[in-house]
């Protein structure tokens, strides 16, 4: 047996038996039981810890020594610490740690399509800022544009496709359902599919449609929106025969005349026309327009007009003729048309003051050429054929923008459309339904049955980033890219296109929509790759848009430059030859007849129309004018709801026709007696944890036909119900009966104003009022450099929000949710404060952002017994959130009240923990510290981009400097009404605000010197007045 | 009433033997709690759960489960503070000014009050340390040398209050229990159970009623009341602090420490004719605590409520004098604003009802005197409820003025420290002597030499 072994091994064999030494080879026994054991006995062992460690050896050892240091380092283990760091092992090339990153990309929030700036640090985007170059909002992008990051990385986004089997939603593979899908739509026959859709912006998309279209011929799109302008545009077409509604040069009217109109606040565009409005509202060049507001129930615009007209909105279309009737009577225009229409009539109809029409009256004369009228969409056509009279008549046509006009893409289809719809789902005409990226079934009224032909209907298919109504009645619904996840390009106005580019990998098993288009069209569930969107994208790009705009760089460098950019612009004609046609004013019904209340429908400020519905931070952003958050509400008049009987928050059922709704009241100073008021985009029923349960669905109060326009009802009933619902205000109700609490922030010089002509004749007639020079007991401090401070313009604020929720995304503020801002709990570091005087029908209203003042001798910083509260010497309240132990006694001193604390873990707090959710920590600007509970917070002045600019500065060798540094809010505020830098140096822009004549510090008799200046708000009224 | 001035009222009626003070005093300690005793103390250790409960779950779950909200930083924590140290000042006032003033009747009622000193203190320390947000991060609040040289903030009046209270408790502990040492020696000696005597010897330092010992306890007693006595004024004042050092209206006073002092002594005397009125019936003390001693304390409730009432009056004079409008408006909205019905509370208990003490007949009337201290209790607490939410609810910014609702929790904690005073309360009065044996002893009728032969006029 060993002699065959022994021969074995020493044959030539294919698997040779290598030895190490001569007994091995003869295969000694021993040596070959020492083979199996890696180690010499003794060395090793089995562990037993009941023997006597005496005998211990040296693997023993070790490894007791092993597992003692390794439960000593799990028991030192914070334990709070769950996260994992895990380092890069091959550094990307474009990313440097700790450095951000920005990328062009256009906002697709709504219409206006504005041109953003994506922040990503390590390869996640955490910002959304404006993009400074592009022509439309340069630099500043509005708070739902600013929100949006959160929806990207909403927990609640469908994560894979969903496939509907006995009403449950299971997941499944996409390659099942594209297969299944493009089955329906290759063996449609005859019958019809309908692609739904919002209104369509992008040319490529469009392209991508209309080969949908060929591929499947009986394609139908029908795209809408729930607020649009087709009414105005449509009398546009009606008055000069082309095009859409020019845009306005805002900044170059001296007087505007807005009617039912919120082109400051919810309407489209506000960015824009912000930014333009508040060029004529500025200190500096003492250029000053005059705002007139003839509205229904108290908008964005509203407050900030010089003189407001609270006109019920079926009184416009009188109005606007009554008008031209006076101006006509005065001599001051002439045309052919009479109208016979006395304004003052209609005045006294509406308890007018008859002054304020005539210094309407004389501001449009006077100002014949420079001044503008404006018509919300919400109006019928006849009026805003009026209104374009008008202001051709005027000569106001002079501001009609000649550069730049907005287009449609496609145009929206009508409600008749989806009547069609309908019907040809009832008669077995359709072969599918395809919702894109919309929501239908919440959004369309409920009188064309849509959503109750379309539960019976089987073959719904949803693309959608969030489940939705419309998601739920579908067969399946595939989940699609986030914009920051998508390619994309956008055309809303003439001459320029914009760019979308993916920021980030989509985070779940989702895809963009157009890729699923073009995977059907296809026919072909395999063709999908991550690049087919964007390759189309760019081919169309190379054969459509590159030719035109006729360059000699190459089609590669103009791609990469214009993704750079973020956008392309070019010369485009716009048809300018406008000639009225006279012919189209025709007015029939001039005196409207009403028997009820009206009730108008508005878009909500924070909401849209629903899109955001599960974004806590804009559910959660008071509402501009009420300060409500997390509701909406029916708004009546104070002496509506003296005669009603009704107090906020009790219940009535409004009642348009036969379409009923229960909705709490909310008493709005300066509404318009016997007009409900009610913003839609809320009481969404299917669309995640956040959104859920809140508010009330006022689209049931729409209706395929109305009797005055889609978003206003006449006729309308209102009862009061029993029951109350509490609605969440940030700031308490103003009481107009209590003489000593009216006017506290004028009398307390919290907010300073004056007028316009007072400023004219003296200009220092803030200081020569308020300037108090104070003596204190200590010796200043002495700030030798660099001392940061911040000035606002309370005549370019308009109080809008946008900085506020800027503010949020910056700093990692949570959302507290409804029942704490019942509390007086909310976080958010950065205010808008809202204060009326004057009567309830007639309000004035003042805001003013309010954030953490830095005084100088701030009387947080002394009251704290841990000095977690101290001066930076370079004039900062900081705030240490290690040392806080959390005693509340900062903010009980601070007479602003500026300061957040963490009663609770609101992370862990606010639904459930809903932001808890490990997908929500991608969103927290790692430069900010997440706080803890039981720590008291505030504005930073933006600290973490102060030490970024100083150690940028340090890197270049030279010291920092004011103009380095933008804090969020300043980033984010649409007028640039906040400014920020350096106290101490002279030769800097923002000197001249902290010095600036209008300049005083809200409370300065307290003498805490705070380094914050807001400049006093002018009104542009009469002096009269005074 | 004919009462002969010229002779001092005896300090202990109906005559007892000093064997018969002794023996009326340790009685309590040397027979079994009866079922009333134990059917009290689980009513007092019942609320001190529902405490236990509440700070339980506001330390899990945060201080959100309170009703404090953002102006309103400070509510039922603080409030519940600074009522249960002014509480407390009674006890030092009547344990060390009055034994400076030589006040004979004192002794009948100091150990019982220096006891609800110790106890209203510990109470009030609770809140401090539980008002944080992090309460397991207190120990920042102590100056202690560490390596990141952090130091505690001297400016902050919150500061001073760690000190003042700490201070105060020690203080008072020292000097109540250096009161103790003589009475431990006779307990000592009277005992026959094993266990009670060690007890008591360990406690008792050795004492064998020397007239060495009784030369020192006198002289340390002596320090350590003189040492009291301005502590009576710094802690109140300290406590006043917290608010008159802060720039809000309404707080920032500077009548406040006077102010704060004289309603301390105030609610601090009404509370200790609260118990003690209890305490002198059940365990027959009527002879010990006579109806002088509760007539006396009416009348400092009587004297310290005027002064409370004139600090209200003058706090309304200067707001206008000041000519500030938002301190005017303060005043005005404490009394009419939202907060109007706690501010007429407060006014009517402490200012109104004392207001009956004029009248002699309802100073020495039981009832009616139990109905006066209990509103005064509830006026005081209400007067600190009044300072510290009506002056945060309604600040310089009206926007954010907010209402303020306490909720179960914040009730819960209030009802715990409640049952953490009467639990010590009632413990103390079987556990330890609630009369100073050798105190009332050399204030009873003969036990001093005197020119007379040593009693007077029998």
């Amino acid at each position: 047996m060993s002699e065959n072994l022994e021969k074995q091994s020493l044959d030539n064999n294919p698997d040779p038996n290598y030895w190490r030494s001569f007994k091995e080879l003869y295969n000694d026994k021993e040596t070959i039981e020492k083979k199996f054991h890696e180690f010499e006995k003794g060395v090793t062992d089995e562990f037993d810890p009941n023997e006597n460690l005496s005998g211990l050896s040296r693997r023993k050892f070790l490894a007791l020594l092993g597992a003692s240091a390794a439960f000593a380092g799990v028991a030192c283990t914070d334990y709070r610490d769950k996260g994992e760091i895990i380092p890069y092992n091959i550094k990307p090339e474009e990313i440097t740690l700790g450095k951000p990153n920005f990328y062009a990309s256009t906002c697709t929030g709504c219409n206006s399509n504005c041109g953003i700036l994506i922040k990503t640090r390590e390869g996640r985007p955490i910002k959304i800022d404006g993009n400074p170059d592009h022509p439309v909002n340069q630099g500043k992008i509005c708070s739902k544009g600013q929100a949006s990051i959160l929806n990207l990385y909403d927990p609640e986004r469908i994560k894979s496709p969903l496939r509907k089997n006995y009403n449950v939603f299971s997941e499944t593979d996409w390659k099942s359902v594209d297969d299944d899908i493009i089955n329906v739509l290759t063996n449609s026959g005859s019958k019809e599919i309908a692609l739904v859709t919002h209104k369509i912006n992008s040319p490529t998309t469009l392209k991508l449609l209309n080969d949908f279209k060929n591929e499947y011929p009986n394609t139908k799109i029908y795209s809408y929106e729930l607020f649009n302008d087709s009414i105005r545009n449509s009398a546009w077409l009606k008055s000069y025969g082309s095009g859409n509604f020019p845009l306005i040069n805002w900044n170059e009217a001296e007087v505007i005349l807005a009617l039912e109109s919120d082109f400051l606040g919810a309407d489209e565009n506000r960015i824009e026309n912000s930014r333009l409005f508040a060029q004529s509202r500025d200190v500096d060049s003492k250029k000053f327009n005059r705002l007139y507001v003839a509205e229904s129930g108290m908008t964005l615009t509203g407050i900030n007009a010089d003189y407001r007209l609270s006109i019920r909105p079926e009184h416009q279309l009188e109005f606007v003729l009554g008008l031209i009737s006076e101006l006509k009577k005065k001599g001051v225009v002439q045309i052919p048309l009479d109208f016979n229409v006395n304004i003052y009539d209609l005045a006294k109809k509406n308890n007018l003051d008859s002054k304020k029409v005539d210094y309407l009256i004389n501001d449009l004369s006077a100002k014949k050429g420079k001044s503008i009228i404006y018509a919300g969409n919400s109006l019928p056509e006849d009026v805003h054929i009026a209104v374009n009279l008008l202001n051709e008549i005027l000569g106001n046509s002079k501001l009609y923008r000649k550069d730049s006009a907005s287009v449609d893409v496609l145009p929206i289809s009508n409600y008749k459309d989806f009547e069609e719809l309908v019907n040809k789902i009832k008669n077995n005409q359709v072969a599918a339904v395809i919702h894109l990226n919309s929501n239908p079934v919440y959004h369309l009224p409920e009188d064309i049955g849509y959503k109750e032909v379309l539960s019976k209907f089987e073959n719904v298919f949803s693309l959608s980033e969030t489940m939705s109504e419309s998601c739920q009645i579908s067969k399946f619904i595939l989940p699609i890219n986030h914009n920051f996840e998508s390619w994309g390009d956008y055309k809303t106005r003439t001459g320029i296109i914009s760019l979308s580019q993916p920021v980030i990998m989509p985070l779940h098993n989702s895809r963009q929509l157009e890729s699923i288009l073009l995977t059907w069209i296809k026919k072909d569930s395999q063709s999908y790759s991550d690049t087919i969107y964007h390759d189309y994208l760019k081919t169309n790009w190379q054969e459509n848009i590159y030719p035109k705009y006729s360059t000699s760089i190459s089609f590669d460098k103009f791609w990469y430059s214009a993704l750079h950019n973020g956008f392309i612009s070019f010369t485009e004609n716009i048809d300018s030859n406008l000639n009225f046609n006279y012919g189209a004013v025709k007015f029939e019904n001039i005196q409207s007849s009403n028997s009820g209340f009206t009730l108008v429908l508005k878009e909500s400020y924070s909401l849209g129309d629903g899109r955001y519905a599960n974004n806590g931070w804009l559910q959660e952003l008071p509402h501009p004018v009420s300060k409500i958050t997390w509701d909406n509400y029916a708004a009546i008049s104070h002496s509506t709801a003296k005669s009603l009987g009704l107090k906020d928050n009790d219940l009535i059922e409004v009642q348009v026709a036969e379409r009923k709704l229960r909705i709490p009241v909310f008493v709005q100073a300066g509404n318009t007696d016997n007009t409900v008021v009610i913003e839609l985009g809320y009481g969404r029923e299917y669309s995640g944890i956040v959104a859920t349960g809140v508010g009330f669905n006022a689209n049931k109060l729409l209706s395929k036909n109305s009797d005055y326009s889609p978003w206003i009802y006449k006729n309308v009933k209102i009862s009061k119900i029993q029951g109350k619902y509490i609605l969440a205000s940030t700031q308490e109700h103003h009481s107009f009966d209590i003489p000593r609490e009216q006017d506290l922030h004028l009398k307390r010089h919290i907010v300073v104003e004056g007028t316009v002509s007072e400023y004219l004749r003296n200009p220092a007639f803030i200081k020569d009022k308020h300037q108090i020079e104070h003596e204190s007991v200590y010796t200043p401090f002495e700030y030798k450099e660099v001392k940061w401070g911040m000035s606002i313009d309370l005549n370019k604020c308009l109080g809008c929000g946008d900085c506020v929720v800027a503010c949020n995304v910056e700093n990692n503020v949570p959302v507290v949710g409804k029942d704490q801002v019942l509390k007086s709990r909310e976080m958010q570091w950065l205010r808008i404060d809202r204060y009326y005087s004057g009567s309830p029908d007639d309000p004035k209203i003042s805001t003013q952002p309010m954030l953490c003042q830095h005084c100088d001798l701030a009387p947080c910083e002394n009251v704290c017994p841990v000095v977690a509260t101290t001066h930076s010497p370079d004039g900062l309240n900081q705030m240490t959130y290690n040392r806080c132990v959390g005693t509340r006694y900062c903010s009980n001193n601070c007479p602003y009240k500026v300061r957040r604390f963490n009663f609770f873990n609101y992370r862990d707090h606010f639904r459930n923990g809903y932001q808890e959710n490990p997908v929500f920590a991608l969103l927290n600007n790692p430069e900010v510290t997440v706080r803890s509970r039981g720590v008291m917070e505030k504005c930073t002045f933006c600290v973490q981009r102060i030490s970024d600019a100083r150690s940028e500065a340090i890197r270049q060798g030279r010291k920092v400097k004011g103009s380095d540094v933008k804090t969020a809010c300043q980033d984010a505020c649409p007028t640039s009404a906040i400014k920020f830098g350096d106290i101490n140096n002279p030769e800097e822009e923002f000197y001249k605000y902290r010095n600036h004549e209008l300049g005083y510090y809200s409370l300065s008799e307290l003498n805490i010197k705070p380094n914050v200046t807001y400049i006093a708000k002018l009104r542009n009224i009469h002096s009269e007045e005074l | 009433m004919n009462i002969d001035y010229s002779q001092e009222a005896p300090a202990v009626a109906g005559r007892l033997t000093l064997a018969e003070i002794e023996e009326l005093v340790a009685k309590p300690l040397d027979t079994r709690p009866d079922k009333k005793y134990f059917i009290a103390l689980s009513i007092s250790g019942s609320a001190l759960m529902i405490g236990a409960i509440c700070l339980a779950l506001s330390f899990y779950y945060g201080l959100g489960l309170w009703g404090n909200n953002q102006p309103i930083g400070w509510a039922f924590d603080i409030v519940n503070f600074v009522f249960w140290v002014g509480i407390g000042h009674a006890g030092t006032l009547i344990s060390a000014i009055l034994f400076l003033l030589r006040q004979k009747w004192r002794t009948g009622i100091a150990r019982f009050a220096e006891a609800m000193t110790i106890f209203a203190v510990m109470c009030a320390g609770i809140f401090p340390a539980i008002h944080t947000g992090r309460p397991w991060l207190d120990g920042y609040l102590l100056p202690y040398p560490n390596q990141h040289s952090l130091w505690v903030n001297f400016t902050s009046p919150l500061l001073w209050d760690v000190f003042a209270v700490s201070t105060y408790f020690t203080v008072s502990l020292v000097f109540w229990y250096i009161g103790l040492i003589p009475d431990f020696a006779t307990l000592r000696d009277r005992t026959s159970s094993k266990i009670k005597k060690t007890i008591y010897s360990l406690f008792s330092l050795g004492w064998r009623h020397s007239s060495r010992h009784w030369q020192h306890y006198e002289k340390s007693y002596m320090l350590l009341a003189g040492f009291a006595t301005p502590l009576v004024l710094s802690v109140h004042t300290i406590v006043s602090f917290d608010f008159a050092v802060s720039i809000l209206p309404g707080w920032h006073t500077t009548i406040f420490p006077p102010y704060f002092v004289a309603g301390a002594i105030f609610s601090g005397f009404a509370m200790v004719v609260t118990v003690l009125v209890f305490v002198r019936k059940i365990f027959d003390l009527e002879n010990i605590i006579t109806m002088d001693h509760l007539e006396k304390m009416n009348k400092v409730i009587l004297a310290t409520g005027m002064m409370v009432g004139y600090a209200y009056g003058m706090e309304f004079f200067i707001a206008w004098y000041s000519g500030v409008q938002a301190e005017q408006f303060v005043f005005v909205n404490r009394a009419f604003g939202p907060y109007a019905w706690a501010y007429w509370i407060m006014v009517s208990c402490n200012v109104i009802f004392p207001q009956l003490f004029w009248v002699k007949k309802f100073r020495r009337s039981i009832p009616v005197m139990m109905v006066v201290v209990i509103l005064v209790n509830v006026g005081m607490w209400f007067e600190r409820f009044v300072i510290t939410v009506t002056s945060l609810h309604r600040d310089f910014l009206p926007s954010s003025w907010a209402y303020y609702t306490p909720t179960l929790y914040d009730f819960g904690i209030l009802i715990g420290s409640f049952g953490l005073f009467f639990t010590l309360v009632i413990l103390f009065t079987k556990s330890l002597p609630v009369v100073s044996i050798s105190e009332v002893k050399a204030v009873a009728e003969g036990a001093q030499p005197s020119h007379h032969g040593g009693v007077v006029n029998a």
